[in-house]
């Protein structure tokens, strides 16, 4: 499915056919899922924001409008929906030391392979970035989003994108180098 | 280019989103300046590195979850869909009795409108008014006329006299009340005859015999003194 397909899709939702929107929940779920579970590093939490973004998706179905592509309203939600829940939880534990506290007992797939040093550094790494550098990173590297499009969802210029992903990604660079005693990279 | 203006092409050149000339400019770049090439090397090392980072799945319980809310979701929009507002208004099956013709629609709106009227004048307040104090009347009445044959009733002379004042209130049409009148002095005559025997009372009896103005009253005066 293509971007025509997904706001067609959101406009159906739109008009009252909600059912539509299990067909964008199939399609970008996981997606989304991963998306959170790098920013938070926590999987159970990641599970509930997905879970929020698409009730909210629900609830402001009616104030969809078709002008930008959907993936980037999606993520306009998504970012909402993540810094209201640091908002409720700022007193827990600083977002670097959660990476990857797994609270699950069972071993999942990523679990077993996390099991490489460089994950855990990767994750401790990015987990140390500010908000905004982490958000710009992930949206560009993962979630496969232009520039472009990360700039129509942060409101700004496609220059302080870029800027904003060159520094994130020499910062990223820093701190897993410190953190793997300058061995790696 | 100046290494300012290649290092700002770094985060295209990352992504794949350059020209394959401003992409080959890069390249020319870096072979001859050595602190763009480390800083490049090092920005891919660490950008390819984050593949290390693996796509995960979630549990089950998050599609059992969003299904649920789903269905709720869809319920609760069934129950508050509301009927279109031309359809709410409609006069529906009432259409079939209101006639065709101008001057029979004419003829009802007037005819509704004189009962309407009549409906208000005889609703309105001041009616129920009048017929609350007709009833409060009425209810007066047979209360003095209770009063008025209790009086009379009773042994004692002023009581029975007192029942006579009543019964003087109550409207000479009532004959109900005067026939209880005549009953009570026909049975009770004895009582207000002076006796044979108290001198004074017959003095007094004369005495009142003689003040009186209208001469029926003497000659029934005149019998209960000989009865």
């Amino acid at each position: 499915m293509d971007k025509t397909n997904d706001n067609e899709l959101m406009e159906q939702v739109s008009a009252g056919k909600v059912e539509k929107l299990a067909i964008l929940f199939e399609k970008h779920h996981v997606r989304l899922y991963n998306f959170f579970l790098r920013l938070t590093g926590r999987r159970n939490i990641s599970e509930d924001l997905v879970q929020e973004v698409f009730i909210r998706i629900l609830k402001y179905s009616s104030t969809y409008q078709a002008r930008s592509k959907f993936l980037v309203w999606l993520y306009s939600i998504a970012r909402n929906t993540h810094v209201d829940h640091l908002r409720k939880r700022k007193d827990e534990v600083p977002l670097d030391k959660q990476w990857y506290e797994m609270e699950s007992t069972e071993p999942s797939p990523a679990e077993k392979a996390e099991k490489s040093q460089e994950v855990v550094w990767l994750g401790h790494a990015l987990g140390k970035l500010p908000l905004k550098k982490r958000e710009v990173l992930i949206l560009s590297r993962y979630q496969g989003l232009k520039y472009k499009e990360i700039a129509e969802l942060f409101g700004c210029q496609i220059g302080t994108v870029k800027v904003l992903v060159h520094r994130a990604i020499k910062e990223l660079g820093k701190v897993y180098f410190e953190l793997s005693g300058g061995t790696a990279l | 280019m100046k290494c300012n203006q290649i290092k700002e092409k770094f985060s295209d050149f990352l992504t794949g989103e350059l020209d394959k000339n401003v992409r080959e400019k890069i390249q020319e770049h870096i072979t001859v300046c050595s602190s763009c090439r480390e800083e490049l090397e090092n920005l891919s090392a660490i950008w390819t590195k984050l593949e290390v980072l693996p796509e995960e799945q979630p549990s089950d319980k998050v599609r059992t979850r969003f299904y649920a809310v789903l269905d709720q979701y869809k319920q609760n929009q069934d129950r508050k869909t509301v009927r279109p507002r031309k359809e709410r208004f409609s006069i529906g099956w009432f259409r079939h009795w209101i006639p065709a013709r101008p001057a029979f629609q004419f003829s009802i709106a007037a005819l509704l409108l004189v009962v309407g009227l009549a409906g208000g004048y005889f609703l309105r307040p001041g009616w129920q008014r009048k017929g609350e104090i007709v009833q409060l009347r009425q209810e007066v009445h047979q209360l003095s006329r209770i009063t008025a044959v209790s009086l009379l009733q009773q042994e004692s002379l002023s009581e029975q006299m007192g029942g006579i004042r009543w019964s003087s209130r109550l409207s000479q049409e009532n004959r109900a009340s005067l026939a209880d009148f005549l009953r009570t002095l026909n049975l009770d005559i004895s009582a207000i005859s002076p006796s044979r025997n108290n001198s004074i009372a017959q003095s007094e009896f004369m005495q009142s015999l003689s003040e009186q103005a209208s001469p029926v009253v003497e000659i029934a005066l005149t019998f209960v003194k000989h009865f």
